[in-house]
């Protein structure tokens, strides 16, 4: 029974917390020289099985067999010993240290009781080669970007003479043409004979670089199937349900401008950005990474400065850098980076939706708990926040059900106009879809919503109008119908960069 | 919030209801083990007067921490608590008593000192971008150094109707324990109910997020500091009406007791977490421990490691139980009970056996029928009190008593505790060696009510009676160190004066005799005059800078021993040669630089027969014999050529 080329094998793994059974029977396989994809919604137990095989939970029933004999991995030091290496979403690095300190952590070389630099940096030189990645071994990590970081972890992952690496959402944070780089990294990888776990949320990419789908739903294994599977097909086992439309965009009726920005300018970040969006209406914002789309809206609600210009809602004119007026004026912020900037995690799902009311629901001094209770409630039930009760913290919801929470905060408030800045990143189909409802509700209650988006697809599917940023200028806008893949890119590119990156979508 | 938690946890509320309770809160269980632990070892615990002395002596720790929760749990810190406690005390004083300032308008003066000193914090922090740990700290040395220079380093009189915050009502219950309710009601109720409060829990957990949902951070972290600021006032203005004067040197280190108690009640200094009723519970287990420590007469020394572990096991406690509660499982759910329970219950009993443990090791059992004797030093920090001990002890040993040493840690208002524990656990005497001579008085006036006989030892206790006072004259002490240098100098040349801590009073009287000693020999220069806290790091510090600026300085008066040896240190060769230098106390170490010639005299006192002779009037007082007023234990110049012959 034996397969020589079988990597891992896990058979019926189960796991449950207190209150909750996270994995209910989980069947894997990995061989040898294989991209193994792991599918499933948020939620549906993947960072638990990855858990498992990292040794930070240990399974309540199940076995775990590493090349054909049964293991039990109770560490981060067993799993490291069976040759399994995981790159988390959130990278494991030292900033303040160098990149060859950083693959070397705690087995740096030694000589004579001292760090023999010269060999770790030699041997780090080796091993960035092997990943294509070209900086110094002596960099500060601090200093480079997100993919690099990335590779650096690979790096490391290569140095421990790894033969399983588990890669959790590895492009999640990158451009597609660092996605592309990965890609070539990890077939050459495979190629090595290394096996490979990759999770993912888009659904081309496993084509692109998958052999085998494992698809997890609710905790449970619920199919295995070749990587050339359509996607509606692994929409279908991923959700349980075929999702007939994947952006339900209801056009409602486009009424006066309700945001006008006017000739709006930061030196050396955006320059004489002019735009306006109507009650009933989505505007995407395309454009490349850096491309200066996240600047203009924190500047538009009064997070950042400008240095000239003019925003107007409504026809009044707010004042610069504050955010107060905009609020005032209707203006709300789904923010980009939801954990960090959105939401405040330890707190529970009520005070979060009650964080933009709070001053509202204050007299003198002292806040109608009562009222903000029932509003909270009210809105939770009216977004479907799946959730144990309004006291569960924020930081225990699903990423989707997580960005619910700062979108409904903002419903609360009566916002008019909603910026939502990468609304979907890392959110599973299901709970996009029923974002992409919320935006329509919205319109067509006469609200006017713009929204940056790094996904094309989903910008393309779900805008009315297309803007389309490059290096800090609007570069172009299309309707809807005229809005297709190759003109946004081509206006996303239309004036000379240095840095070719393309947004995610093909 | 913070009563009803109280209520419930020591009441006889529903089963169900506490238990509840007890497993959402680790520290009140760990109070809980300690109040057990205490009331099985000492008789005299579990006493109403007991109970109430232990609130009052957690009122001014409490009221503090209920400011610095406001700003823990807004991700920052406070340090400057009790120095500002101090400053805002000072100022009342100042303006009420020396300038006549009508009292209602030097307690607004007081609170607005508070705020100030609060709002410049919160200046630093917000718009001067200033990381809160060193915008207080700024502040922590500003504040007491303003103190001290309004002050002019001694403690000013507290008008007598403000006194009265320190009394009882109705003669049994303590004022301050209303304030440190009031105050908590206060802090539960903004924390809880105001916009102010509930924007404090966002900015702690997370800034960015609260500033994109349009709450003005830094406006807030004005108003936070400022809450802080009035609420260290309060607890100032309190713990001077106690001591019924206002001490520029009080509530030193009172920041840390604070930030113990918050972080004991539950926060997090991360920020995002804390509760009035946790900082509550926080300082009561403080006050607990000292009380019960002091009760069960465990060595002084010994008490500062036992706190230090019980702070420790405390926050263990609550934050395993967080751990075991902490598992992926939605709020309210009945699963993880179990092993959230057996966590708590194991580490409650873990708190309670060390500390039953650690106290029935370290107390030493009274036997029954013998009179016992408490013994409150104003430190144990320096050779000098610790002699006044040994003194005390052999002779206690000699005549059958059994004698209870505390340590005041130079701090007049845990003296005060101190005191109040002897008055309440009804000891035949109390030997007192003031902190501070003023300060002490209602402590002592207490235990002359309660008929128990008060010995004051080395300084005298004003506006209270003792039985006797004995001591050694600083201010002839003084006068004969100045006439030995001057002397030995031959009438003329330029001397430096090291300076005790400020504010106290045995280096006001010293520096009195000094200067009196010197009238009489116009020759000698003083070039400088600088303040060394009685300490020997510093006085090497401070005679270095001096002699930067002053090489050619040919004496030196110290106002104690270990001064002069720091002294000694910086003159390198130069002593005994160049230069002379002279001590005061004739602690073993500086006989010994004597003997060696480094050291030209010191004014000897004679610290063991001081603690003699004070043990043998209390047993006098004891039996009602007769006892002098003032016992004057002679002091006198020892050089190289009378050391031999003389012994502390």
């Amino acid at each position: 029974m034996s397969d020589p080329d079988e990597l891992l094998r896990i058979e019926g793994i189960r796991k449950s917390f207190p209150g909750v059974v996270a994995l209910d029977g989980v069947d894997f396989d990995l061989r040898r020289g294989e991209v193994h994809v792991l599918l499933g919604e948020n939620g549906a137990g993947k960072s638990t099985l990855i858990k498992t095989l990292s040794g930070a939970h240990s399974p309540d029933e199940g076995r775990i067999l590493v090349g054909g004999e049964e293991v039990r991995i109770h560490g981060a030091q067993d799993s490291e010993r069976l040759g399994i290496a995981t790159i988390y979403q959130e990278f494991n690095l030292v900033p303040d240290l160098t990149v060859a300190e950083n693959i070397f952590l705690g087995r740096q070389p030694r000589r004579f009781g001292m760090i023999d630099r010269k060999r770790m940096e030699a041997d780090a030189s080796e091993l960035l080669e092997r990943v294509g990645l070209s900086v110094s071994p002596r960099a500060r990590v601090r200093e480079l970007g997100i993919a690099r970081l990335q590779m650096v972890e690979i790096a490391k992952a290569l140095s421990l003479d790894t033969r399983v690496l588990i890669m959790d959402e590895p492009t999640a944070v990158l451009t597609s043409e660092e996605v592309e780089k990965l890609f070539v990294i990890v077939r050459k990888l495979r190629e090595d004979g290394v096996g490979i776990v990759f999770i993912t949320h888009h659904l081309e990419e496993i084509a692109a670089l998958g052999d085998r789908v494992t698809v997890i739903r609710d905790g449970r294994s619920v199919g295995q199937v070749p990587a050339s599977t359509p996607e509606e097909e692994l929409v279908r086992l991923m959700v349980g349900r075929s999702i007939d439309q994947q952006y339900p965009r209801e056009r409602a009726a486009a009424g006066d401008a309700l945001l006008s920005v006017e000739g709006l300018s930061r030196d050396g970040v955006f320059h004489d950005v002019s735009f306006e969006v109507r009650a009933g209406e989505v505007v995407g914002v395309a454009g490349l990474v850096g491309a200066g789309r996240t600047e203009v809206v924190r500047a538009v609600f009064g997070a950042d400065p400008y240095d000239r210009g003019t925003v107007r809602v409504s026809g009044t004119s707010l004042k610069r850098h504050d955010i107060g007026a905009a609020m005032t004026a209707g203006i709300g912020l789904v923010p980009e980076d939801r954990k960090g900037q959105g939401l405040v995690l330890d707190q529970s799902v009520e005070e979060n939706l009650g964080l933009v009311t709070l001053k509202s629901a204050t007299k003198a001094g002292i806040v109608d708990l009562r009222g903000q209770r029932d509003a909270a409630a009210r809105i939770a039930g009216q977004l479907g926040v799946r959730m144990a009760g309004l006291g569960q913290q924020v930081r225990t919801l699903s990423g989707g059900n997580q960005q619910k929470v700062v979108i409904g905060k903002w419903l609360l408030a009566d916002t008019k106009v909603l910026i939502l800045d990468e609304p979907t990143r890392g959110i599973d189909v299901g709970a996009k879809v029923e974002i992409y409802q919320l935006i329509n509700e919205l319109t067509a209650a006469g609200a006017a919503v713009l929204m940056i988006s790094s996904d094309l697809p989903e910008v393309l599917g779900m805008s009315d109008r297309v803007l389309v940023m490059a290096q800090g200028r609007i570069a172009g806008e299309l309707s809807a119908d005229e809005a297709t893949q190759d003109a946004v890119m081509s206006l996303a590119v239309s004036i000379p960069t240095t840095e070719l990156e393309a947004p995610r979508g093909r | 919030m913070a009563a009803e938690t109280l209520k419930s946890g020591t009441g006889a509320g529903g089963a169900a209801a506490l238990r509840r309770l007890l497993l959402d809160n680790g520290a009140l269980t760990a109070l809980i083990a300690l109040v057990i632990a205490m009331s099985a070892l000492s008789g005299d615990f579990l006493t109403t007067d007991n109970l109430l002395n232990v609130g009052v002596q957690a009122a001014v720790t409490a009221v503090l921490a209920f400011g610095v929760t406001f700003v823990i749990v807004s991700a920052g810190i406070d340090l400057s608590v009790g120095s500002v406690a101090a400053l805002s005390a000072t100022v009342l004083a100042w303006s009420a008593t020396a300038h006549g300032v009508p009292v209602v308008l030097a307690v607004l003066l007081a609170l607005a000192t508070g705020v100030a000193a609060g709002l410049v914090n919160g200046f630093l922090i917000s718009y001067g971008k200033l990381p809160p740990f060193i915008a207080t700290l700024a502040m922590l040395s500003v504040g007491r150094g303003l103190a001290l220079v309004i002050s002019d380093g001694s403690p000013i009189a507290f008008p007598a109707s403000i006194s009265h915050l320190g009394d009882t009502l109705g003669g049994w219950l303590p004022v301050p324990v209303l304030v440190m309710v009031a105050m908590g009601l206060i802090a539960a109720f903004v924390l809880g109910r105001t916009y102010i409060g509930r924007s404090m829990y966002a900015i702690g957990g997370n800034e960015e997020a609260a500033r994109l949902s349009g709450l003005r951070v830094p406006k807030q972290k004005l108003a936070i500091y400022a809450l802080s600021g009035v609420f260290a006032a309060v607890a100032g203005v309190v713990l001077a009406s106690r001591l019924s004067s206002a001490q520029p040197q009080a509530a030193t280190g009172y920041e840390l007791d604070a930030i113990a108690s918050v972080v004991i009640g539950g926060a997090s200094l991360a920020g995002g977490t804390g509760k009035a009723s946790g900082t509550l519970i926080g300082a009561l287990i403080l006050a607990v421990l000292r009380n019960g420590l002091n009760l069960l007469n465990v060595s002084a020394f010994w008490q500062q490691v036992v706190i230090g572990v019980v702070i420790a096991l405390a926050v263990l406690l609550d934050t395993v139980r967080r751990k075991a509660g902490a598992a992926p499982t939605p709020i309210g759910s009945p699963g993880g009970g179990k092993g959230k329970q057996f966590a708590t219950y194991g580490l409650a009993a873990v708190v309670a056996v060390a500390i039953v443990g650690a106290t029935s090791f370290l107390h030493n059992d009274p036997k029954s029928g013998t009179q016992k004797i408490g013994l409150s030093l104003s430190t144990l920090n320096n050779p000098f009190f610790v002699q006044i001990r040994s003194g005390a002890q052999a002779e206690a040993k000699k005549l059958g008593v059994d004698l209870t040493v505390t340590d005041a840690q130079n701090d007049a208002s845990q003296q005060a505790n101190q005191l109040q524990n002897f008055t309440s656990s009804g000891l035949g005497a109390i030997v007192v060696n003031p902190v501070d001579s003023d300060a002490a008085s209602n402590p002592v006036a207490a235990a002359g009510k309660a008929k128990i006989p008060v010995i004051a030892v080395d300084r005298g206790v004003n506006k209270a009676d003792v039985n006797a006072l004995v001591a050694s004259d600083n201010v002839a002490g003084g006068e004969q160190a100045a006439k030995a240098i001057a002397d030995k100098l031959g009438g003329s040349g330029k001397i430096v004066i090291l300076q005790g801590l400020a504010g106290t009073s045995a280096a006001r009287e010293r520096a009195e005799g000094f200067a009196k000693g010197l009238q009489a020999y116009p020759g000698i220069e003083v070039v400088a005059q600088q303040p060394a806290d009685f300490d020997r790091t510093k006085g090497l510090d401070v005679m270095s800078n001096l002699l930067q600026a002053h090489p050619d300085v040919q004496g030196v008066i110290a106002a104690n021993d270990e001064m002069a040896l720091g002294a000694v240190k910086a003159l390198g060769s130069k002593a005994g040669e160049s230069v002379q230098v002279v001590g005061f106390d004739g602690t073993p170490d500086g006989l010994t630089a004597v003997e060696q010639g480094t050291l030209y005299a010191s004014v000897a006192q004679q610290p063991s027969q001081l603690g003699k002779i004070a043990v043998d009037n209390a047993v006098k007082a004891i039996k009602g014999e007769k006892v002098e007023e003032t016992v004057k234990v002679p002091v006198k110049v020892v050089t190289k050529e009378t050391v031999a012959g003389f012994s502390g």
